[in-house]
């Protein structure tokens, strides 16, 4: 378990060095192009709402179990 | 459950129905998520917005700004109709849910008006991708809006019937929770579309 977050942690460090290879939309790297900007912040806008709702259905299920459980 | 001659009777921490609504509010969220996505596209890969075929158009963004008010209103008064019945007290209520149904109905009355202004200036669903994401994305949540006044009707009607109670009250609490997050999307699209 150790191992695994010390890989992760060093994938994670890498990726924030070379922030050009994680760049949302490989097909728009030209930042200065406002198209680019568009489909970029969209892209990861979409990317983080999946996260969201799992978690908050999620963490309303969870409390809920909690409080039934005390 | 039928244990040792005893009845036990399984409890769900979360009901069936609470579930049910999470779960629909999850694909709603996605389906906003999608059209907020394509407005982003369209607004920041617009150097200037509204684009220059539309310049001449400006939204109504005071009257909306009040109208953003009354909805944020009608969310305070379904939070005291919840609280109502969770206290058993079912003629406050009927009330709190008839003022939040008037409250939604003056919203889309209020915005249907703005339509038809917006429509007489020229700004319509095929003039252009200004309308078009304008009509798509703030008509979406109309139609939302809509089916959570028909719906707090419809739980208002019950609510006359006498059919809620302290202990069975899961028809107002889902009708609460899908008005509380319609009332609070409204804000976000407000600031998007209208003050971005």
């Amino acid at each position: 378990m150790y191992r695994f977050f010390l890989w992760a942690s060093i994938l994670i460090c890498i990726m924030l060095i070379v922030p050009m290879s994680v760049e949302a939309c490989p097909g728009c790297k030209n930042l200065d192009d406002p198209i680019g900007k568009g489909f970029n912040w969209s892209i990861l806008f979409l990317m983080a709402m999946p996260f969201t709702v799992f978690t908050l259905i999620g963490g309303t299920i969870f409390l809920h179990y909690r409080r039934e459980n005390r | 459950m039928a244990y040792n001659n005893v009845e036990i009777r399984e409890r769900r921490p979360l009901s069936n129905a609470r579930l049910g609504v999470l779960v629909l509010l999850g694909a709603e969220t996605m389906l906003f998520s999608g059209l907020i996505g394509t407005f982003l596209v369209f607004r920041i890969g617009n150097v200037t917005w509204p684009p220059p075929s539309h310049i001449g158009i400006e939204l109504p963004r005071v009257v909306t700004g009040i109208n953003t008010a009354l909805l944020l209103l009608s969310g305070y008064t379904m939070f005291q109709a919840w609280r109502a019945i969770r206290n058993d007290k079912v003629k406050q209520l009927r009330n709190w849910l008839l003022l939040t149904g008037v409250l939604g109905l003056l919203f889309l009355g209020v915005q249907g008006s703005e339509w038809v202004q917006l429509i007489r200036n020229g700004l319509t669903l095929q003039s252009g991708i200004y309308g078009g994401i304008f009509y798509v994305l703030i008509g979406c949540h109309a139609v939302h809006v809509l089916s959570a006044v028909i719906w707090v009707f419809i739980v208002f009607g019950l609510a006359m019937a006498g059919r809620f109670s302290a202990e069975r009250y899961s028809g107002v609490d889902t009708c609460a929770i899908y008005w509380i997050f319609v009332v609070a999307l409204w804000p976000i699209l407000y600031v998007l579309v209208y003050l971005s």
